[in-house]
């Protein structure tokens, strides 16, 4: 009884959660409550006697994917989108057709072939299918094979990501070819007769700042001539 | 014991029992945050030479309460340009996010009472104690990251932004530092964890055996909670107050709570895993003496906080980043390596 009270608590949760995350117009609202049905649904996780599976989908969806999609939202600023009319109108009916199909369909099995309680959970021991310890056995005995092919398929796509993001940050510090004196990399030698932050073509980041080292040096010495000249003064007077 | 057990069943009263022990828990949370903030206020002061608060009560006891008073006769202000349906929810999410966490802990050992009998000190026994923690935890970044988003304001942007980052970043090296604990002892259920600590006369500590695993946990533990040194999302010399820079009265002193819940429930986790949790000499003949041994641990590392806020210089947004990923993280995943390989050729 509890357990059905509980069902259609989250099952309710993760459903308007779900409509609420195509409904919303604004990115943030989405992302929010996506986590909100991932929330939901481990919850059912755990009515369902699969705590490591619950925990699971809380760290891993909600607690990092969801925080790294706010988190993107946030940096980019998403604007809302705007209400536009609907292109593709004439899926509409199709869509609701398939809707009532598909809820006719459940309720055909749930009326003919008897009820939840009908289906046959013999044979399975559930309180202990979705405990820690039998999940860790299965995964690193019967499926290990699946179970490291998907770790190679993760990794594939963490150097894919790299790669991408690489490669539009690496033209930054190859030289602009059209500037004069730019073959010449160690450049900007003859800072140092330069006035203050006069940077020409060429000029790379080091130049900048052995650039800026050597006026800071000046300054330093110039005050400390300055000191010690009235430094003197005092002393005559 | 009987008629009750006869009139709500053996699952109801364990109910009851949970929903009692909740409340207690979350009263003497309150207090200990309370007290805490007291603490703290008087440890810095005692730090840097001043007083600190004395005036309310006798040595300054009575401070928290009217703290609260303050906190609930401000003014609640709204930004107008603030979203303000997730301005409210910020807080929420972070001070649930921050009290639930707390009813996996064992605070004692079970001990036998004069009216129910047998009982174990801990709420709620988990088979997966851990995770649960560190979901719960790494649900708690979210109401920071919309606090600071909801606000409408650029410092609270970039404070919620900082703090998102740092703890996305520090939380790998945490839970890689936990792996080394539950590879020897083989469970993520807190109570067993506390439990097989408790030969050698209370003192098998996991500290002794996962001692590099303890300080990557203590400093990631740190960062977590944004306490100084890496307290840059509320770096009050760029971000005024970071991600709550907007918030005033009681939704202020919401993530005032919360920060210091953390900090409470980290601490609480390093006793469990690493400290023995409520182990300690004697406690097999005196059982109310563990109670005492958790809190104990537990008060030392709140102390720690405090000690090295008075301490420690603020980190650069930069230098924490690449501390966390360049040299925490590598030194977390060597002690797991270590561990696994000495756990499966010598245990």
């Amino acid at each position: 009884m509890l357990t059905i009270l509980l069902f259609i608590l989250f099952g309710g949760m993760a459903v308007g959660c779900a409509v609420a995350v195509v409904a919303q117009r604004n990115p943030l609202y989405s992302a929010i409550s996506l986590v909100g049905v991932f929330i939901s649904l481990a919850c059912l996780y755990m009515t369902l006697a699969a705590p490591f599976i619950a925990a699971v989908q809380i760290i891993v969806y909600a607690g990092a994917i969801m925080v790294l999609v706010v988190f993107v939202i946030m940096l980019l600023n998403v604007e809302e989108e705007a209400h536009r009319p609907l292109r593709l109108r004439y899926l509409v009916p199709i869509a609701v057709a398939l809707a009532a199909i598909l809820i006719a369909e459940a309720a055909f099995i749930l009326t003919l072939r008897g009820g939840p309680e009908r289906v046959d959970t013999t044979g399975v021991p559930a309180s202990d299918v979705g405990l820690t310890a039998s999940i860790g056995t299965g995964l690193f005995t019967e499926y290990l094979l699946p179970f490291e092919v998907t770790s190679v398929l993760i990794l594939m796509a963490l150097v894919g990501a790299i790669t991408l993001a690489r490669r539009t940050l690496a033209p930054a510090s190859t030289p602009e070819p059209e500037f004069a004196g730019a073959s010449e990399y160690v450049l900007g030698e003859d800072y140092a007769s330069r006035p203050t932050g006069v940077i020409q073509p060429g000029d790379t980041e080091a130049t900048g700042q052995a650039m800026a080292r050597m006026h800071i040096k000046q300054e330093e010495e110039a005050m400390r001539a300055k000191h010690s000249t009235t430094g003197e003064e005092e002393g005559e007077g | 014991m009987e008629w009750l057990n006869e009139t709500i069943g053996q699952a109801g009263v364990r109910g009851l029992g949970q929903l009692i022990g909740i409340n207690i828990a979350f009263v003497a949370v309150m207090m200990v945050v309370a007290y805490t903030v007291l603490a703290e206020r008087r440890v810095l002061a005692f730090i840097q030479g001043r007083l600190g608060p004395n005036r309310v009560g006798p040595g300054g006891i009575l401070q928290p309460f009217a703290d609260l008073l303050k906190f609930i006769f401000k003014e609640e202000i709204t930004p107008t340009a603030a979203t303000r349906f997730v301005f409210f929810l910020a807080p929420m999410i972070a001070v649930i996010a921050a009290f639930m966490p707390i009813i996996v802990y064992p605070f004692g050992p079970t001990i036998n009472l004069p009216v129910v009998g047998e009982v174990s000190l801990v709420i709620a026994r988990m088979d997966i104690g851990l995770l649960y923690v560190l979901g719960i935890t790494s649900i708690g970044v979210y109401g920071i990251a919309l606090a600071g988003w909801a606000s409408n304001s650029k410092y609270s942007l970039m404070g919620a932004l900082r703090a998102s980052a740092q703890m996305i970043s520090y939380e790998l090296s945490l839970g890689l530092s936990l792996i080394g604990v539950v590879l020897l002892s083989g469970t993520l259920d807190l109570y067993s964890i506390v439990e097989q600590q408790s030969s050698w006369g209370g003192m098998k500590w996991n500290i002794f055996f996962q001692p590099l695993g303890f300080i990557i946990y203590l400093i990631s533990a740190i960062a977590e909670t944004n306490r100084v040194p890496f307290d840059l999302p509320e770096a009050e010399t760029e971000l005024v107050a970071g991600f709550h820079t907007e918030y005033s009265a009681l939704k202020f002193a919401l993530f005032f709570m919360a920060e210091y819940v953390n900090m409470f429930t980290v601490s609480m986790l390093a006793t469990t895993l690493f400290l023995g949790g409520w182990n300690g000499p004697l406690v097999d003949k005196l059982p109310f003496l563990g109670v005492l041994y958790f809190f104990g641990k537990v008060f030392f590392f709140l102390f720690l906080y405090i000690w090295l806020r008075g301490t420690l210089p603020r980190f650069r947004f930069d230098q924490l980043m690449s501390f966390g990923w360049k040299f925490l993280l590598p030194f977390a995943i060597l002690n797991v390596i270590v561990t696994a390989t000495v756990a499966f050729f010598w245990f």
